[in-house]
């Protein structure tokens, strides 16, 4: 397991609340309004969303912050480009953020994104629900690798896939 | 370098379907026949063959040439693509997410600062 050595790191954690739904939670040494800003302004946004070293970037992000409002953030990294986009459905500053969201290879695979903001001891506690449209299109942003010991439906392929890269 | 996304479209696209995967797990255990490998799924030889060429596509299998026995095997690239993708997911967030912790920090330092300022004077 790596350390990352960032502030809260080891509070990161991945769940599986229902078969179509993948949560992320993590707790942010912050105030609830400063990590909502972070999360929704278009310049904090590029400064931590896409900032993930050498070769990474945020070329594009457009934020319309109104119920309706539509969102675009494309992500630069070694191997290409990434386009992500979706519309804003409730919008509770600082404590709620609802909005739907696609990654452009997969324009069927829409999934909507509950964000949760809860203070905990003057540190805020982000839980950021996706729910997708079947446990299939789940089962494949989950994948192999996001969860060690998670028992997935993928039928052992992460297994297969793990032992068959190794023998190669 | 190969476009990554469009291989990974036609490899996740071959793997959302539960038969492609069961009978991907099936020739992680050794090659076989079209025959062998429809046996357990009831399902016409026509059906079967119609997801092996859907996998054949993907790149994750590939057929032996013999006319009559052209045996299946599971071809390794696509599918470490996969699994380096996904666990490219888990590094994606939780960088992701340190990356904001970080940058909180400057944040909440700047709003001191600001603060300071503003009742300083």
């Amino acid at each position: 397991m790596m350390a990352s050595g960032v502030a809260n790191s080891g509070t990161f954690k991945i769940s599986t609340p229902s078969d179509t739904e993948i949560t992320l939670t993590r707790l942010f040494d912050a105030p609830r309004h400063l990590v909502f800003e972070a999360m929704s302004k278009p310049e904090h946004i590029k400064r931590w969303w896409g900032n993930l070293g050498d070769g990474y970037s945020v070329p594009l992000c457009e934020v319309d912050l109104r119920v309706g409002g539509k969102w675009r953030f494309i992500n630069r990294h070694p191997q290409g480009d990434a386009e992500f986009y979706g519309v804003y459905r409730e919008i509770n500053a600082p404590e709620r953020i609802v909005f739907t969201e696609v990654y452009a290879p997969f324009p069927d695979a829409e999934s909507i994104v509950t964000a949760v903001l809860t203070v905990e001891g003057g540190k805020t506690r982000l839980i950021a629900t996706s729910k997708y449209p079947s446990k299939e299109v789940r089962d494949l942003v989950l994948g192999t690798g996001m969860e060690r010991g998670a028992a997935l439906s993928y039928d052992r392929l992460d297994e297969v896939a793990m032992e068959l890269a190794a023998r190669k | 370098m190969r476009p990554m996304t469009d291989q990974l479209t036609n490899t996740f696209a071959a793997l959302a379907d539960p038969t492609r995967r069961a009978i991907l797990a099936r020739l992680a255990a050794g090659e076989c026949s079209v025959t062998e490998l429809a046996e357990p799924f009831e399902m016409s030889m026509p059906a079967v063959s119609k997801h092996l060429r859907v996998l054949e596509r993907a790149g994750l299998i590939a057929r032996g040439r013999s006319a009559q026995w052209r045996p299946c095997r599971i071809d390794a690239g696509p599918l470490k693509e996969v699994a380096e993708w996904t666990e490219q997911y888990r590094k994606f967030w939780e960088g992701k997410f340190d990356s904001l912790e970080l940058y909180l920090q400057e944040l909440k330092a700047k709003e001191r600062t600001d603060d300071g300022k503003r009742r300083g004077k």
